[in-house]
């Protein structure tokens, strides 16, 4: 079983459903086991009926006799009818119950799993892309459904119309049965081999599929050099013997495949003519009636699907098994950002004063070091401005400050604590962060403002987009507020974009504000405006700004200048540029930059 | 397959409602080439169709005239020919199976690089505007959506027809009353699966909903966790989450119960017909005109008749939802992008490779259809380059330098004057001609996933490792190659991840020499390599543009320096030009973009 196992506490749970459904499945297997033998019954009364019947012909008791056949034939009829609307009725209820909790333990397991991803640190996402993620949540959990339900299911129903089937047929002719089961293994057997073929060649497809695709992808990226050396001729041929390959592992599970339909037409058919052989002679030796053999045709029928079952069953369980495993790997990653027991319960909010002493941060342990001996403090209520290169480390840096890192080396402090006794939840509400890559989520564009504060009132939310700029802009969207953003709803410019991540970290009235790189996409005026209603609360937020733009930093109390992880450059405006480092330069070029543009 | 019920995945029928008839009769055009198998397809699916139901019929024989007679030796001979008929079904319905399948991919091959050739042809304009994404999906899902059509469709639909009718003439041949009987129920059964199929196809499009509701919520959260987590967001999130999933599960539980009703009533159905088959046939065997042979082989053909009804029904489904994406592809075939080749083109074999644009005005939008002005990129730009000098192009970012390039190399049309290459206009070459001799170097270096050596050779067969081989030394950059792992053979992965920025900067540059072009064009890079790499990569230039024209976007000082001529280029105009002593004299826009971008890399370089 292994990470199978997992999973029992679920069958605990809904074990109210569990065990109604595995009775409906008894009883439901039970009526329709029964139906054979009224048919075999129908079937050894005609005999007796046609002789009685014959034996008065020409009297006047034939009519009553018919009367009465027609009678006894028809209760016959019925019972059948019955016997199987008695099946379906508890096949129904099986269905309801079983799949039905199949599909509470998927609800279950899908919470369990995202509840979980909320608590794991952006250090797991980087190692566990998106998609592989998503496959988790989608497919691994779908398998482990199958298992739970459906898989029960059919175990359950195998296993009672096998055993009744074999014991009324076991009553009838021990020697029959024995022939008439002879295929029976082959056919459980068969099923699986076949089915496990088809899931190694399904999934040897599905990569096959996945390359054809990134061929695509890539030629289609790099159409440009493809055309500029004439190579789109060389490139379609590569793109045909994917294409081929394709067609190639299609064709390999074609024929897999196409061994589904002959296996059970073969085997059945063949326990059927068994039948008819070994109970041919049986008739003839008078050991059993013609009605048996109708009746043995209907239950080798009737036992096809059931012994089938069994096949798909274990291939089911081995699949299940795996996307258990997969699943256990992410329920089983340790939150590593999290309240432990260092943290301070009392601490109810922070007032903004923030302290890096020698920080420093490396991805991996053996790896190069992102962020190298950081050491500044800035007074609650004051801005502190960082620049630095593409890949200095000014994001890690900043990120280290709501714990979405933290420091492989050294402390960061906030108000003088070190930031891990915080309680996380405390830290984050004082904390309004404008990341680097926007990131709206497909809501309205008030929904995406509030999502820095729940419950937010409109007034807040205008008041919001107001200080960042973009009252504007909404005000001329179609709906306002309520315009959708994203694929379902319009498309945001970069600059908007900016902004509305801009006013979900304002509406929070933050302690510290983190802009991090957060104006890259706005032009210079409408950084002014916004920098200007940011200043309004001057000496109640500690602002960290990170630009490359001198224009958004030169007001600040402190910049630092980072390079290659390390503190180069430290001071106002006026101290760097009379140091005539890094910073002056960077500043000389956008001055340059300005007159060109001028022309 | 047996059917899995629940756990079958809904087709998709989206898009065109119905089955459009012209649509139809394209996808099968796809069939044609391989008429001859498809009409084997045929032959074997009638004959399968005809051993279903005989083996019923013989049952009743080896009952009524042997069982009961007491035939044994009848019997086994009986016996003999249904284990024939048997194995004959089995195999034929294998190798029909695989035949079809083996039909549809080709058609699906065929169309699939059909689709991508296409695709491929296009002219620049058309990839500025569609995103890759959708071309992705027309060379593969939508192709893929036609499959069953192409591979099982037509001929399983009329197997089943064939099976229909079979069964039906063996039921009527044996005893028409009884016939008439079991058929009796067909309507019941019809109306059972076509009410399952309409709720069941509503219920599908809302699950799909959900589910499509369910992933992007995952999706998106997965993305942008971070923010969730910095915003406090978790508790109000899980809440949304919990409740898209329940929305989920309602929906999938709805789907439940039709599947929960729509089997049992399918067996209740049958047992029907069954029932009726025992109380009528009864009674006509009372009257000896029914043997129980007759009786038993009704018993098996009222099951197996509805077998066929219930693929039939499936099948319009598959057709329906192979619909929306043949239209899908059609409609990308039916339009065609490509740049026009000339009708009689001048054929060169060697260029000295003078360059010339003369008064070239381009925009990347349409022109209006007013006759305004349109949002020019290029103005009456003119300029001349003769065979063996060095061009380099500087300008502001969005001053039309890149659209010089991609211009000469007739990535796009211009709307007025001329580009010539050896004083012909490049509109009267071949594509493949003009580009065979022009080597582009980007900026941003593409690598394809494969070895290094692919990479230089881009899959042209003409060129031999020991042409690579030499190409790579000559600009000193085999130093490095050996150096990797596999060497040659090192697989630079996607978008060469494994490579630094300087070594794909010098593969680059190796791909073009062994092209050996006589013009070469250059965008260089703008992000700094440590000045290790970099001053190879100067080097590898100066080796690489010797006895070649080349066209430069200039970011490095040595660059405009070594230039024979400079054009400054700036929103759209050529504003100046000239060398680079003379243009700083003149004291103008070169002389600031100088300062800003180039006066740096003196102070490094010293």
């Amino acid at each position: 079983m292994g990470p199978l196992a997992r999973l029992n506490p679920y069958y605990r749970k809904y074990k109210h459903l569990f065990i109604p459904g595995l009775l409906c499945a008894v009883v439901s297997a039970v009526f329709q086991i029964t139906v054979p033998i009224v048919v075999r019954q129908a079937v050894d009364s005609i005999p007796h009926f046609v002789d009685l019947y014959n034996l008065f012909g020409g009297t006047e008791v034939q009519g009553y006799l018919y009367a009465y056949f027609f009678a006894a034939l028809l209760f016959f009829g019925f019972v059948i009818v019955v016997l199987s609307l008695l099946s379906g009725l508890f096949t129904f209820l099986m269905r309801q119950t079983l799949v039905v909790a199949s599909r509470h333990i998927e609800f279950d397991l899908r919470n369990v799993l995202y509840e979980h991803l909320q608590k794991l640190p952006p250090a797991f996402y980087h190692r566990f892309s998106t998609g592989d993620v998503m496959t988790r949540a989608t497919s691994d959990i779908e398998q482990v459904r199958r298992y739970v339900g459906p898989a029960l299911m059919y175990v359950t129903r195998a296993v009672v119309v096998m055993a009744t089937a074999i014991a009324v047929m076991t009553i009838i002719s021990p020697t029959l049965t024995l022939y008439a089961l002879i295929p029976m293994p082959f056919l459980a057997v068969s099923v699986f081999f076949v089915a496990h073929m088809v899931h190694s060649r399904s999934d040897a497809l599905q990569q096959q599929y996945s390359r054809l695709t990134s061929r695509v992808q890539e030629a289609l990226s790099g159409i440009r050099v493809l055309k500029a050396y004439t190579r789109e001729e060389a490139e379609a041929q590569a793109f045909e013997r994917e294409s081929a390959a394709y067609r190639a592992r299609s064709l390999d599970l074609a024929l897999v495949d196409a061994a589904w339909r002959p296996v059970f037409l073969v085997l059945i058919g063949l326990a059927t003519i068994i039948v008819v052989w070994v109970g041919g002679h049986l008739v003839a030796e008078g050991a059993i009636t013609i009605g048996n053999i109708a009746e043995y045709i209907i239950y080798v029928a009737l036992m096809t699907w059931p012994v089938a079952s069994i096949g798909f069953v274990i291939t089911m369980v081995q699949r299940a098994s795996a996307s258990m495993a997969r699943l256990i790997e992410i329920l089983d990653a340790e939150p590593s950002i999290a309240d432990g027991e260092a943290t301070d319960a009392s601490i109810q909010t922070i007032q903004g004063r923030i302290t890096f002493e020698h920080v420093g941060f490396r991805y991996e342990a053996e790896g190069p070091p992102v962020l190298q001996d950081v050491t500044f403090d800035v007074p609650a209520g004051s801005t502190l401005a960082i620049v630095g290169r593409t890949g200095a480390g000014k994001s890690t840096l900043v990120e280290m400050i709501p714990r979405l890192l933290d420091p492989t080396e050294g402390t960061v402090r906030i108000d003088g604590r070190d930031a891990r006794t915080i309680p996380l939840q405390v830290l984050r509400a004082h904390i309004g962060y404008v990341p680097q890559e926007v990131f709206l989520f497909s809501d309205t564009v008030a929904g995406n403002i509030a999502f820095g504060a729940l419950d937010a009132s409109q007034e807040a939310i205008e008041q919001a987009a107001r200080e960042a700029d973009l009252l504007d802009n909404i005000e001329a969207f179609p709906r306002g507020f309520e315009t959708y953003v994203g694929e379902r709803g319009i498309t945001l410019s970069g600059g908007q974009k900016q902004r509305a991540s801009i006013a979900r970290a304002l509406i929070r009235q933050p302690r510290i504000l983190i802009l991090d790189d957060a104006l890259s996409a706005v032009d210079t005026r409408t950084e002014a405006t916004i920098l200007g209603h940011l200043r309004r609360h001057y000496g109640r937020r500690t602002v960290v700004i990170v630009s490359h733009r001198i224009s958004a930093v030169q007001d600040a109390d402190l910049i630092l200048v980072l390079d290659e992880g390390r503190i180069v450059e430290r001071g106002t405006h006026a101290d760097l540029l009379a140091h005539d480092g890094l910073y002056a330069d960077l500043y000389r070029k956008q001055l340059l930059e300005q007159e060109i543009a001028a022309l | 397959m047996a059917q899995t019920d629940t756990d079958r995945q809904p087709d998709e029928p989206q898009g065109p409602q119905g089955l459009d008839r012209h649509l139809l009769r394209r996808i099968i055009t796809y069939l044609m080439p391989y008429k001859g198998w498809v009409a084997l397809a045929f032959v074997l699916v009638m004959a399968a169709a005809f051993l279903g139901p005989l083996r019923p019929r013989l049952v009743q024989v080896a009952i009524d005239d042997y069982i009961v007679a007491g035939d044994l030796d009848g019997l086994r001979r009986m016996v003999l020919i249904l284990i024939a008929v048997l194995v004959g079904e089995g195999v034929l319905s294998f190798i029909n199976a695989y035949l079809t399948q083996w039909i549809g991919q080709q058609a699906i091959y065929d169309l699939r690089t059909r689709v991508y050739r296409h695709i491929q042809r296009q002219s620049l304009r058309f990839f500025d505007r569609t995103p890759i994404g959708r071309l992705i999906t027309r060379t593969t899902s939508d192709v893929e959506s036609l499959s069953d059509v192409l591979s099982a469709g037509v001929v399983t639909i009329l197997g089943d027809l064939f099976r229909i009718v079979f069964i039906a003439y063996f039921m009527f041949s044996l005893n028409w009353i009884l016939a008439l009987v079991t058929l009796a129920v067909v309507p019941l059964m019809l109306g059972i699966t076509m009410w399952f199929k309409q709720k069941v196809r509503v219920q599908y499009r809302e699950t799909r909903k959900q589910v499509a509701r369910l992933n992007s919520f995952m999706q998106e959260h997965v993305t942008g966790m971070t923010i969730v987590q910095a915003f406090n967001r978790e508790r109000e999130e899980m809440r949304r989450f919990r409740a898209i999933n329940d929305d989920h599960r309602a929906a999938q539980i709805k789907t439940i119960f039709y599947f929960a009703l729509f089997w049992p009533a399918v067996e209740i159905i049958s047992s029907v017909a069954l029932g009726l088959v025992i109380w009528i046939g009864g009674l006509r065997a009372m009257t000896g005109t029914l043997t129980l042979g007759v009786l038993i082989a009704f018993i098996q053909y009222a099951r197996q008749f509805f077998e066929p009804i219930r693929n039939l029904s499936d099948q319009y489904n598959t057709l329906q939802s192979a619909m929306a994406g043949a239209e899908r592809i059609f409609g990308l075939l039916d339009e065609d992008h490509a740049i026009e080749e000339a009708a009689a083109p001048v054929r060169i074999d060697r260029l000295r490779g003078a360059i010339e644009f003369r008064n070239v005005w381009f925009t990347y939008d349409d022109l209006p259809a007013d006759g305004s002005e349109p949002n020019w990129i290029l103005r009456d730009v003119s300029f001349k380059a003769e065979p063996g000098t060095s061009v380099a192009i500087v300008g502001a970012t969005g001053a039309g330098k890149t659209t010089i390039i991609n211009l000469l190399l007739r990535f796009y049309e211009i709307q007025r004057g001329q580009i010539l290459v050896d004083g012909i206009d490049i509109r009267q070459l071949r594509l493949a001609d003009l580009r065979r001799h022009i080597g582009l170097v980007l900026q941003d270096v593409f690598l394809f996933s494969g070895s290094v050596e692919d990479n230089i050779t881009l899959g042209d067969p003409s060129i031999t490792p020991e042409q690579v081989r030499a190409a790579a030394a000559s600009i000193g950059a085999d130093r490095f190659i050996q150096r990797l792992p596999a060497a040659y053979g090192q697989d630079v992965r996607e978008r060469g991840a494994s490579l630094s920025h300087g070594q794909r900067q010098m593969l680059s540059f190796v791909r073009a020499l062994v092209y050996d072009p006589e013009i070469l064009v250059l965008d260089e890079a703008t992000s700094s390599v440590d000045t290790e790499s970099e001053h190879l990569i100067q080097e590898a230039l100066e080796k690489l543009m010797q006895g070649r024209t080349s066209l430069i976007i200039a970011h490095r000082l040595s660059t405009i320096q070594h230039a024979d001529q400079i054009l400054v280029m700036h929103r759209g105009e050529l504003r100046e030009r000239g060398t680079h002593q003379q243009l700083l004299a003149l004291g103008g826009l070169y002389r600031k973009l100088y300062e800003l971008q180039y006066k740096e890399q003196e102070r490094t370089a010293a």
